[in-house]
């Protein structure tokens, strides 16, 4: 319940914040003007595609990479979204109206956590809705699109709750960004070199979050793929209680 | 008759701070209807010792009960207990007066009567005209008043306010002294500040720490060669009927300017303490309450802040 009540707080603060809308429209500009180029790189080639056995369609071509594209500026964003959820309290000293109301701290990071993450799913929302507005005049792949979105939503999930983290160790929120920012590109490209050096099934690659985005991508949801992300999303919100409570130990 | 249980009880209560003792083994109480100052120099362990009442801060050593119930172990007794205005108002800019507070009360459960609730406390901090303001476009004063309706709109039985007046100007703070005075009478509020006059004016206890440790509690008794008065009377006055007594200087309101029965009387040098008595009671205003505090006060606030420490009034 106060998760809850602090959840639609946070909502009802990014609606008041400019930042908020700004950060949002420049993530919609950004991905509506990718989708228009793809869009029309693809009308520029249906012609020749029409004569292909098994050509690749409007799913493969337009849909996906545009998804795609998103979930590497999730990267980007979603610190963006999660860096005041606890430094900025801590920078503008309301914490105390969170800790002194009586709230267990898991509570007060899961409603953190919901507010940044319904506000990501807000945007993804809006960028999945473009290439399902092809559905009015062409056949979209649409399990294929719903598992890259459920792909997303996961992703999204341990982006943020890794934000959220990063968030409760400083009380400057360009730090929490900057480190949360840091963190998850370190989880993207974990396994680069070992990828460069032939290695694709190591544990190295099961560490690396593109290892379990792309079969979403693909179409295949595998649940050690979905527990990956939730096992994510878990483990930073836990970390993130735990330090909440060691903020309670020390003066803030 | 026996007096009530204390709302508050700090027992043997320390807090170590990036290895440095801050509070060492505190013991306060406070019951419904009284007014603590806690007064200190900075770093005295003020503000950390109001942490762990508001149970923001736990404590290394001993326990914090309110009404007899470890805060600690159950923090849930905060949510509708305790209310807490720390040094900076924890207020969210972006939102209006009405949108913060209705926050506030849903997050300390009051569910139906939320919307009662933010109204009473709105008409008490006196914020009827900025209620759908935003809190960020607001005087300093103002916010200070915000972050006081926060803490009080559950109705707590425990108020704690740290450094309420500190910012203000002298009209503001008057205001906040009035109404720190109005919950005094059915809460117990605890009040951290350096300033005197606020203790003076609010206050039916004292507390001085210095150094984290607890150096006088009490009221303090007249000595001799005050020569500042508190004054209670049982007729509502004004400054110029204190006029009529000559050995009186100055006389300065300490409750409501239209109520005039509590004062702050600074005499004549060498006019002595029995002599207003009677000129009181000569001219019918009917004597109350007597007592020289303010020079007793900060003599034993400076010498305590000086490293002195002064045996605890009773």
């Amino acid at each position: 319940m106060s998760a809850a009540l602090i959840a639609r707080h946070e909502w009802r603060r990014f609606a008041a914040q400019p930042f908020a809308w700004t950060l949002a429209a420049v993530a919609v500009a950004l991905m509506a003007w990718q989708f228009l180029l793809a869009l029309q790189a693809f009308l520029a080639l249906a012609p020749r595609l029409g004569g292909l056995k098994d050509a690749p369609g409007i799913t493969d071509l337009v849909a996906i990479p545009l998804l795609r594209s998103f979930s590497n500026l999730l990267v980007l964003l979603v610190p963006l979204i999660t860096m005041r959820a606890i430094a900025g309290e801590r920078r503008t000293q309301s914490l105390p109206l969170l800790l002194a109301a009586g709230i267990g701290n898991a509570r007060i990071v899961v409603g953190k956590y919901f507010g940044a993450f319904g506000y990501v799913l807000a945007i993804l929302a809006l960028i999945v809705a473009m290439p399902l507005a092809l559905e009015f005049g062409t056949a979209l792949d649409l399990g294929r699109i719903a598992a890259a979105t459920l792909g997303l939503v996961l992703f999204a999930s341990a982006l943020t709750a890794i934000g959220i983290l990063c968030s409760t160790w400083t009380s400057q929120p360009a730090l929490a960004a900057a480190s949360a920012f840091a963190l998850s590109s370190l989880l993207a490209i974990i396994d680069a070199g070992a990828r460069m050096q032939g290695v694709d099934n190591g544990g190295i690659n099961y560490l690396a979050m593109p290892t379990h985005i792309e079969p979403f991508f693909r179409g295949l949801v595998a649940s050690v793929d979905a527990i990956y992300f939730i096992l994510i999303t878990v483990v930073a919100l836990a970390l993130a209680a735990h330090r909440l409570d060691r903020l309670r130990s020390v003066a803030d | 008759m026996t007096p009530a249980a204390p709302i508050l009880a700090l027992e043997k209560v320390s807090r170590i701070l990036a290895g440095r003792p801050v509070v060492r083994g505190l013991d306060l109480s406070l019951r419904r209807g009284e007014v603590l100052g806690l007064l200190g120099v900075n770093g005295a362990g003020k503000s950390t010792t109001l942490r762990m009442i508001a149970g923001v801060l736990a404590p290394s050593q001993g326990v914090v009960r309110i009404d007899g119930e470890d805060l600690h172990e159950q923090p849930g007794l905060a949510r509708r207990r305790i209310g807490y205005l720390p040094e900076v108002p924890p207020l969210h800019a972006e939102l209006t007066v009405e949108e913060y507070l209705d926050f506030c009360a849903r997050l300390r459960a009051l569910g139906r009567g939320a919307a009662a609730a933010v109204a009473q406390s709105i008409e008490r901090c006196g914020l009827v005209d900025v209620r759908r303001r935003l809190i960020g476009a607001l005087s300093k004063g103002f916010r200070q008043r915000v972050g006081l309706a926060q803490a009080v709109l559950h109705d707590p039985e425990l108020i704690v306010l740290d450094e309420p007046a500190s910012g203000l100007d002298p009209v503001q703070a008057l205001r906040l002294r009035e109404i720190v005075r109005g919950l005094g009478a059915d809460h117990a509020v605890v009040l951290s500040t350096h300033v005197l006059p606020d203790v003076l004016a609010c206050c039916d206890r004292v507390a001085i720490l210095h150094e984290g440790e607890l150096r006088h509690q009490g009221v303090l008794n007249a000595t001799e060669g005050d020569i500042v008065l508190r004054v209670g009377v049982a007729r509502a006055m004004t400054a110029t009927d204190w006029r009529r007594v000559p050995i009186v200087v100055a006389a300065e309101p300490m409750d409501a300017p239209t109520e005039g029965r509590k004062w702050r009387l600074r005499l004549h040098a060498g006019a002595s303490v029995p002599t207003l008595a009677a000129a009181i009671v000569e001219h019918g205003f009917g004597l109350e309450e007597l007592r020289a505090e303010q020079a007793a006060l900060e003599e034993t606030f400076l010498a305590i802040a000086s490293g002195g420490t002064v045996q605890a009034a009773a």
